[in-house]
C-alpha cells in the first residue's frame, strides 16, 4: 500500500522495518479467509488485513492507540496462519508486535485489564510462584462461574478453569544439568525447560529426554535458563521480554563456548518460534546482536531436529489412531507442517487430520485467559473436528494446545515426542494407559 | 391479415419501429414465423420480419466467435460452422413439425426464445453461447450489448436480459454466439423399459458422473416401451472408454442398447424437436428440478391422458395434454408446479386458448413488477409484441 | 490517492448522520454497527487502495430480514448503500462514499442446503467462493467458477462482477453457473429469482443481475450449480520463441477439438519473476510461456496430452514438459499461481483486466509495451489464452503520485486498444470506478441510456452503489416518485 511516514518517524528504527512490511501488503484480503477472528466475527477490523489498516493510521499519524486499535488488536491470536496464506510476504508478526508495544505505551486500558496483566507477567513466567498459584487455584475454582458474569473477571474466572486440578509428579529434570548419552555420544542438544511446562506438563520434556539420551544425544539443561520471554512479548512488554531473552542468550552462549550445543531443541513450539526471533529482537543491539543470531540459528522444534534423525526401528504396538493437531506457533510461525505427521507415521501410527487444520484452536499463549468468549469458540470447534476423526488420542506440539483442546475434548492428549518416545523404546504415556490403549 | 414488412437492415428497421413508436401502433415482432404461436396472439396492425436481414458478419473459426444478422437461417449457419467442424453448443431446436409451420427459423429468433436443446445440461442454454446482440429497441433506438468475446463484464448483462425476451423489448437485429468443437463422434446408451423414477434415478446418476454425459432423456412410451437415453460425445476412444465406464458406474438391470452415431444423432434430434408430441394438441412445457418430475406426473393425473416427455434429465418436462381439457388443464399443471417448484408455459394451444390463458408463467407480484418496469426501460409505448408473453405488458 | 471525480456529498445526509447512525442501530443492534472514525477507516477501500473514503456508517447484518430492513430505512433516509462482500475487488466496486453506508455480508456466511441429486447447493451470499467447493468435495462435486481470489472471496461479489477464473474455458463464468437467489431492492422488498430448475420463467432477470455490480439490488442468498469433478488433471507446459508462434499454437490447440480446461500464457518479463520466487523450474530464454491443462480418465488425458503435443509441434516450441506425477503438475502450476504475489514482492504494480480476440495478441503485447514505456513504466503480461482475458501488470511505485497517474493513463490506454481491436474493457474484474470513465470507448451513448434505464427500473433512486459503472455525465435525473 502507500504510505505516508515523515523521515523523522522514519529514524525510528521499528517505525522503519513498519513501514517496509506496510508496503508488502497490497491490501488483497486473502488473509481474512483463514484468520480465525475473521470466520468467527465476520467483520473486517477482526481480520490481519483491517489489523494492518489501523496499524498503518495509528503509526502513520504519530497517534496515540485509540480504543478500535486496542480492542482489535487485543482480539489477534498472532497465530500467523494470515502469514502462511499470504501472497505477498507480508510480516505480520512483527508489524503486530510493533502495535503491542505501542499500545502498551501509548493505549488506554482500564484499571482491571493492566491487574491482570500484571498478574499473567509477575506469575506464569516462573515455575515456583505458578505451581503456587495453580494450587491456589483449586480452592478458588468454584468461584468461576460467578466471575465470569463479570466482563473484568472474565480472565480470572478463565484462569481458573484452566488450572489443573491434579498437578502430574515433578520431573527429576527439573534442575539444570547435563543427562549424558547412552552408548556413544552423536551430538550435543539443549532442551529449553520453559515456565508453564515443567508445571504442567513434566512429562514432555522427560520423554524427549529419553528418547535423545537413547539416540545418543546428550542433553544440556543449562544453568540460568529461564521464561523465553514470548508471554511478556505478547503483551507489548518488549523491556522484559529483552530481560528474559537476554538472560536465556547469555545461558546458551556459556554452553556454546564451553562444551558446544549443536542445537537448542524446543518441545513447546510457542517458545520455538521466540527463540527463532531472538535474532530479530537485538538486531540492533551491538552487544547481543551477533550472539541472538547464532541462537536462533540453532533453534530447533523438536520434531524438525527428530525428522533428520535415525531413530531405529519401531516397537511392535497396539494399533494407535492419531488425531494431529497442528499447533499455529508450528505450521504457521515456524513453517513446520509434515515433520511431526511424518515422524508419527514411520513409527507406526494411523495419523488423521481434522478438518480446518489451519484454525487455532484459542490457546494462543495467554489469549484463552484474556479474550476467553473467543477462545472457547474456537476450542470448541476445534474439538468438534478433532472427536470426528474417531481416534484414540490426539496429539499436538505445544503445551498450550494441549491445555485448551484437553479441556473439550474426551480423549487423551500428549505431545507428540511422547508418542515417539513410546514407539521406539520409552514408556507409555501414562494417559494412553489409563484409557486402556497399551 | 395484418401487413409484413421484412426491412432490408437495421437502419431500416429502426425507421419502422420509431414511426410505430411515434404513433403508439403495436407491431408483431418475427423472424420467420415458425414460432409464431409460442405465446399468447399479438394484435398488431402491421408484422415485423427480420428474414431479409440475412447472411453471417463475422465468422473466425479459431476465435470460436459467429456473428449473424437476425433472420439468417439456422440452417444455414449450421452449415458453415459444420463446414469448419464447429456448431453451436446447445443444440438449437426445429420445432416447424412441432408447431406445423414451414420456413426457415432464423439465428433472431434462437436468441428471442432462447431455444436450446437436450445438450443445454451440460454446454448451457442459448442464452449462454449468446455474447452479443444488435437490437432496436421499442423507440426505435439501435443499441448493442456484449461483443464478441466470451469474456465480458463491461456493464450490464443485457445479452442475457435480451435472450428469451420474445420479442417484447427489442427487435433483433444481429447476434454473435461463441461456437464449439464438433466432436469426432457419439454414442447413446438406451435403456428400456425404466419406470419413471428409476428413469429419474438413473439420468441422475449419469449426470453426477465424472464421464461428460451430454444428453440424458425419457421417453415413457405411450403405447412403446419407455426409453432412457444417455448421450456421450468426444473422440472416438474417449467415448468409447467413457460408455464402458458409465455402464459400469450405472450397474443397470434389464435391456441395454448402445446406439452408434448414426442412429444416436438420429434419437436425438428427434428429441430435441419433441418429435413424439407433433400434432395440435396442447403442449405445456415444465422447468423444474430433476427430483421433482414424478411428482409433477402424478400431479397431472387429473387431466389424464397425458404424453410425458422428459429431458435435461428430468429438468424438462413436455406435457401433450387431451384437447378437450378446459383451459388446455391449466388450473391442474398451475397447481403442479406451485407445488414442485419451478414454471410451466403453455407452448401450444388453440389461440382462442393462448388468448384466455396465462401462457407463460405467472410472476409473484414483486418480480411482476420489475419484469414490467424492464419492459418499460425499452419499449415506453409497449409498441413490441404487446401481451405476448403476459395479458397486459 | 488518485483523482477519479466524485459526486458532492449529499450534506443533508451528512448533516443527519446521527439520526441515521440512531436508526442503524435500532435496527442491527450495536453489534450490528461500526461507529467509530477509525472503525469506519477500515472499510474506506477494497483491494484498489488508491481510492478511499470513509462512509457515513457500517452495517454488518446477519438476515435477510435485517438487511431488507436496513435498505428500507436508508431508503426513507435518502441514503446511499454500498455492499460489501470481502472486500477484494480490483476495480473499487465496494469502495464506498462519506455519505453512504457499507452494508458487509460477511456474517451471512452459512451453507444453507446442499441437494446432490439435483446438483445444486444454497448459500448465503457471505459464503466464501472456495467453501462452497469444500461443501460438496467429500462427495467428488465442485464449484466452477473459481478466480483467483476463491480464497477469500464472496459469492455476492461474484455475483455482482460476474466473476470468471482459470476453470471458465470449460465450465463458463457466475452467470452460467447461477440457478437463482434471493436479493432485497433498494426499498426494502425481498425477491426471488430463479430456484433449482434451469431455465426462466420470464425476464431473464437473473442473468441481469448477475454482473450488475450491486447496484440493482443486495444479494443474500444464491443458488449455484455443482458439478462432478473431473477424474484428474494434468498440465503440459511450453517455451515459445515468440508470441506469434504461442499465439497460433493456441488457435491450432483450439482447431484440434480438444477442449483444455486451461489455457494460460506468460511473457518474459513474467516467467522471470515468477520463475525468480516460486523457482519452478520454468525456461528463462523463451519468450512466451503456455501452460494447458486437460482433465478426465487416465486415459482420456493422456489421448488429449498427445493431440495437444502433436499439434504443438508444428509451431516449434522450444520446451515441451508433460507433468508426470503429482509433484510436477504442483511444480508447472507454482510459477504461474504465484504470479501476483510474486511480482507484488518486486514492485507496486495495477493489474489490468482487458479482453482481445485471441488471434490478436502478439500485435497488442507489442503496442503494450510501447504504451507503458511511453510513459516509462514496465510491464509483464498474463494471458487467459482460451478466452481473451488480458492482464497486463503495469508496474509503477505507489508512494510516487506522478508515476500512480502516469500507470492509470498507461492503464487507460491499453483498456482503449483492447476496445479498438474488437475485445472489452474488461473481462473479470468489472467497470466498478476504475473503468467507469472509459465507458464511452465501448458504448454509445445510446448503449449506455438502455442500461441506465434498467438501473432505474431496480433501484429509481440511484441509492444502490452509486458513482460506479456509468459515466457522471449523462445520467438521468432522479426519478424522485417511482417505485
Amino acid at each position: 500500500m502507500q504510505t505516508g511516514f515523515s523521515l523523522a518517524q522514519l529514524a525510528d528504527s521499528d517505525v522503519a522495518n513498519s513501514e517496509e512490511i506496510l508496503r508488502t501488503c497490497v491490501h488483497c484480503g486473502f488473509c481474512t479467509a483463514t484468520c480465525p477472528t475473521y470466520v468467527l466475527l465476520g467483520d473486517e477490523r477482526d481480520s490481519p488485513r483491517g489489523r494492518i489498516y489501523m496499524i498503518k493510521q495509528s503509526l502513520e499519524n504519530d497517534r496515540p492507540a485509540d480504543a478500535d486499535l486496542v480492542r482489535h488488536i487485543d482480539r489477534c491470536l498472532s497465530c500467523l496462519a494470515c502469514m502462511t496464506t499470504c501472497p505477498s510476504g507480508v510480516d505480520y508478526m512483527h508489524l503486530v508486535d510493533h502495535a503491542r508495544r505501542h499500545i502498551r505505551e501509548t493505549g488506554h486500558r482500564p484499571w482491571h485489564q493492566w491487574a491482570t496483566r500484571w498478574v499473567l507477567a509477575t506469575v506464569l513466567p516462573f515455575p515456583g510462584r505458578f505451581r503456587a498459584a495453580v494450587a491456589a487455584a483449586f480452592y478458588a475454582r468454584p468461584l468461576s462461574a460467578l466471575l465470569r458474569r463479570f466482563e473484568p473477571a472474565k480472565p480470572l474466572a478463565a484462569m481458573l478453569r484452566l488450572a489443573p486440578r491434579t498437578l502430574p509428579p515433578r520431573s527429576r529434570h527439573e534442575r539444570p544439568g547435563v543427562i549424558p548419552a547412552i552408548g556413544e555420544r552423536r551430538a550435543r542438544v539443549a532442551l529449553l525447560r520453559g515456565c508453564a511446562q515443567p508445571v504442567l506438563g513434566p512429562g514432555i520434556n522427560d520423554a524427549a529426554i529419553r528418547l535423545l539420551t537413547r539416540r545418543g544425544f546428550e542433553v544440556v539443561l543449562p544453568e540460568g535458563e529461564g521464561c523465553c520471554g514470548a508471554l511478556v512479548h505478547h503483551m507489548g512488554e518488549t523491556e522484559s521480554a529483552e530481560t528474559f531473552a537476554r538472560r536465556n542468550i547469555e545461558a546458551w552462549t556459556r554452553e556454546i563456548d564451553g562444551e558446544g550445543l549443536d542445537a537448542i531443541l524446543v518441545t513447546t513450539s510457542g517458545c520455538g518460534t521466540t527463540l527463532k526471533d531472538y535474532g530479530f529482537l537485538f538486531r540492533n543491539d551491538p552487544d547481543m546482536a551477533a550472539k541472538a543470531a547464532a541462537i536462533s540459528e540453532r533453534a530447533q522444534d523438536i520434531s524438525e531436529f527428530l525428522e533428520t534423525v535415525d531413530l531405529g526401528t519401531s516397537h511392535d504396538r497396539p494399533p494407535v489412531k492419531v488425531a494431529y493437531h497442528a499447533a499455529c506457533s508450528l505450521q504457521h510461525g515456524q513453517q513446520i507442517k509434515d515433520a511431526p505427521k511424518t515422524l508419527l507415521a514411520r513409527a507406526g501410527y494411523d495419523v488423521r487430520e481434522p478438518a480446518e487444520s489451519h484454525l487455532c484452536c484459542g490457546s494462543a499463549g495467554t489469549y484463552n485467559i484474556l479474550q476467553s468468549d473467543i477462545a472457547t469458540q474456537l476450542r470448541d470447534r476445534k474439538a468438534g473436528h478433532l472427536s470426528a476423526l474417531d481416534a484414540d488420542v490426539v496429539a499436538a506440539g505445544n503445551l498450550g494446545c494441549m491445555v485448551q483442546i484437553g479441556q473439550a475434548v474426551d480423549l487423551p492428549v500428549v505431545h507428540t515426542v511422547e508418542l515417539l518416545d513410546w514407539a521406539y523404546g520409552g514408556e507409555v504415556p501414562p494417559s494412553l494407559a489409563a484409557a486402556r490403549l497399551a | 391479415m395484418s401487413e409484413v414488412i421484412a426491412p432490408a437492415d437495421a437502419a431500416e428497421l429502426a425507421d419502422v419501429v420509431r414511426a410505430h413508436a411515434a404513433r403508439t401502433a403495436p407491431v408483431a415482432v418475427i423472424g420467420s414465423g415458425t414460432r409464431a404461436s409460442w405465446g399468447r396472439p399479438v394484435d398488431a396492425g402491421q408484422v415485423l420480419s427480420t428474414r431479409a436481414m440475412a447472411g453471417i458478419t463475422l465468422y473466425e473459426p479459431a476465435e470460436q466467435v459467429v456473428a449473424a444478422a437476425a433472420g439468417t437461417p439456422v440452417a444455414a449457419l449450421d452449415a458453415e460452422l459444420a463446414a469448419h467442424n464447429q456448431r453451436l453448443a446447445f443444440e438449437p431446436p426445429d420445432l416447424c413439425g412441432f408447431f406445423g409451420t414451414d420456413g426457415e427459423p432464423t439465428v433472431g429468433g434462437l436468441a428471442a426464445g432462447n431455444l436450446s436443446g437436450p445438450r443445454r445440461i451440460g454446454a448451457g442454454a442459448a442464452r449462454d453461447s449468446l455474447i452479443g446482440v444488435e437490437a432496436v429497441n421499442g423507440a426505435g433506438e439501435p443499441v448493442k450489448a456484449g461483443g464478441r468475446v466470451m469474456k465480458n463484464v463491461t456493464g450490464y448483462d443485457l445479452v442475457k436480459l435480451l435472450a428469451g425476451s420474445f420479442g417484447t423489448l427489442a427487435v433483433l437485429t444481429g447476434v454473435t454466439f461463441k461456437v464449439a468443437p464438433r466432436p469426432e463422434t457419439e454414442r447413446t446408451l438406451v435403456v428400456r423399459g425404466q419406470s419413471l423414477d428409476a428413469a429419474i434415478a438413473t439420468m441422475g446418476a449419469a449426470l453426477a458422473s465424472p464421464h461428460a454425459v451430454t444428453g440424458a432423456a425419457y421417453d415413457p412410451g405411450g403405447s412403446a416401451t419407455a426409453t432412457t437415453a444417455l448421450r456421450l460425445e468426444g473422440f472416438e476412444g474417449s467415448v468409447n472408454r467413457r460408455i464402458a465406464a458409465l455402464k459400469d458406474d450405472l450397474d443397470l438391470t434389464g435391456e441395454v442398447d448402445e446406439l452408434d452415431a448414426e442412429r444416436s444423432a438420429d434419437l436425438w434430434r428427434s428429441i430435441r424437436d419433441v418429435s413424439a408430441l407433433a400434432g395440435s394438441s396442447p403442449v405445456w412445457r415444465l422447468s423444474v428440478k430433476p427430483t421433482a418430475a414424478a411428482e409433477i406426473a402424478t400431479a397431472l393425473g387429473p387431466i389424464a391422458p397425458v404424453r410425458l416427455l422428459f429431458d435435461w434429465g428430468g429438468g424438462l418436462i413436455w406435457a401433450m395434454v387431451p384437447d378437450d381439457i378446459a383451459h388446455a388443464g391449466a388450473p391442474t399443471v398451475r397447481a403442479a408446479v406451485a407445488a414442485a417448484g419451478g414454471h410451466a408455459t403453455l407452448v401450444r394451444a388453440p389461440e382462442s386458448v393462448r388468448r384466455s390463458a396465462d401462457v407463460f408463467q405467472p410472476l409473484p407480484e414483486p418480480v411482476m413488477r420489475l419484469t414490467r418496469a424492464v419492459k418499460r426501460a425499452f419499449d415506453p409505448q409497449g409498441i413490441l409484441n404487446p401481451g405476448r408473453m403476459y395479458r397486459d405488458m | 490517492m488518485s483523482e477519479l471525480a466524485v459526486p458532492e456529498p449529499d450534506a443533508n445526509v451528512l448533516a443527519r448522520r446521527d439520526e441515521i447512525v440512531a436508526g442503524l442501530r435500532s435496527i442491527v443492534g450495536d453489534d450490528g454497527l461500526v461507529d467509530s472514525q477509525e472503525g469506519r477507516r477500515v472499510y474506506e477501500t477494497d483491494a484498489l487502495t488508491a481510492y478511499r473514503a470513509v462512509p457515513l456508517a457500517v452495517v454488518l447484518p446477519r438476515t435477510t430480514d435485517e438487511v431488507a430492513a436496513v435498505l428500507a430505512f436508508l431508503a426513507r433516509e435518502g441514503v446511499k448503500v454500498v455492499a460489501r462482500g470481502a472486500g477484494t475487488s480490483l476495480s473499487g466496486g465496494a469502495l464506498p462514499s462519506t455519505d453512504s453506508v457499507v452494508l458487509g455480508l460477511s456474517r451471512m456466511n452459512r451453507i444453507l442446503s446442499v441437494d446432490f441429486d439435483n446438483r445444486t447447493a444454497r448459500v448465503e451470499a457471505g459464503v466464501t467462493n472456495i467453501n462452497i467447493t469444500n461443501a460438496v468435495a467429500g462427495q467428488g462435486f465442485f464449484y466452477a467458477p473459481d478466480p483467483s481470489s476463491q480464497l477469500a472471496c464472496t459469492i455476492a461479489g461474484n455475483i455482482a462482477m460476474n466473476s470468471g477464473g482459470a476453470h471458465c474455458l470449460k465450465y463458463g463464468v457466475t452467470t452460467n453457473n447461477v440457478l437463482g437467489l434471493r436479493m432485497v431492492l433498494m426499498d426494502g422488498t425481498i425477491v426471488d429469482l430463479g430456484g433449482e430448475h434451469l431455465d426462466a420463467p420470464g425476464y431473464d432477470l437473473l442473468g441481469v443481475v448477475v454482473g450488475s455490480e450491486g447496484q440493482l439490488g443486495v444479494v443474500t442468498e444464491a443458488t449455484v450449480r455443482i458439478l462432478r469433478a473431473a477424474e484428474g488433471a494434468r498440465p503440459i507446459l511450453m517455451g515459445f520463441g515468440s508470441a506469434e508462434a504461442a499465439g497460433a499454437c493456441v488457435a491450432a490447440i483450439i482447431a484440434s477439438g480438444v477442449t483444455p480446461v486451461a489455457l494460460e500464457y506468460m511473457d518474459r518479463p513474467a516467467i522471470k519473476v515468477c520463475e525468480a520466487f516460486a523457482k519452478a523450474g520454468y525456461p528463462l530464454d523463451v519468450e512466451a510461456l503456455l501452460i494447458v491443462e486437460v482433465e478426465g480418465s487416465e486415459a482420456d488425458m493422456a489421448d488429449q496430452i498427445e493431440r495437444i503435443v502433436a499439434v504443438a509441434a508444428a509451431h516449434g516450441p522450444t520446451v515441451t514438459r508433460v507433468s508426470q506425477s503429482e509433484a510436477e503438475s504442483a511444480a508447472i502450476w507454482r510459477g504461474r499461481k504465484a504470479a501476483f504475489g510474486a511480482m507484488g514482492r518486486i514492485s507496486d504494480y495495477l493489474c489490468m483486466d482487458g479482453v482481445i480476440p485471441t488471434g490478436r495478441l502478439p500485435e497488442v503485447l507489442v503496442r503494450v509495451g510501447e504504451i507503458c514505456a511511453g510513459y516509462g513504466l514496465q510491464v509483464a503480461n498474463i494471458f487467459h489464452a482460451g478466452d481473451g482475458n488480458l492482464h497486463p501488470l503495469v508496474l509503477y511505485d505507489m508512494n510516487d503520485p506522478a508515476e500512480l497517474r502516469k500507470a492509470e493513463a498507461a492503464g487507460a490506454d491499453i483498456l482503449k486498444l483492447c476496445v479498438e481491436v474488437g475485445g472489452c474493457l474488461t473481462g473479470e474484474h468489472g467497470v466498478g470506478i476504475e473503468k467507469r470513465d472509459l465507458m464511452a470507448a465501448q458504448f454509445s451513448a445510446a448503449d449506455l441510456d438502455q442500461q441506465m434505464r434498467i438501473k432505474s427500473a431496480f433501484d429509481p433512486g440511484w441509492l444502490l452503489n452509486p458513482a460506479k459503472v456509468f459515466p457522471l455525465d449523462g445520467r438521468p435525473e432522479k426519478d424522485e416518485g417511482a417505485a
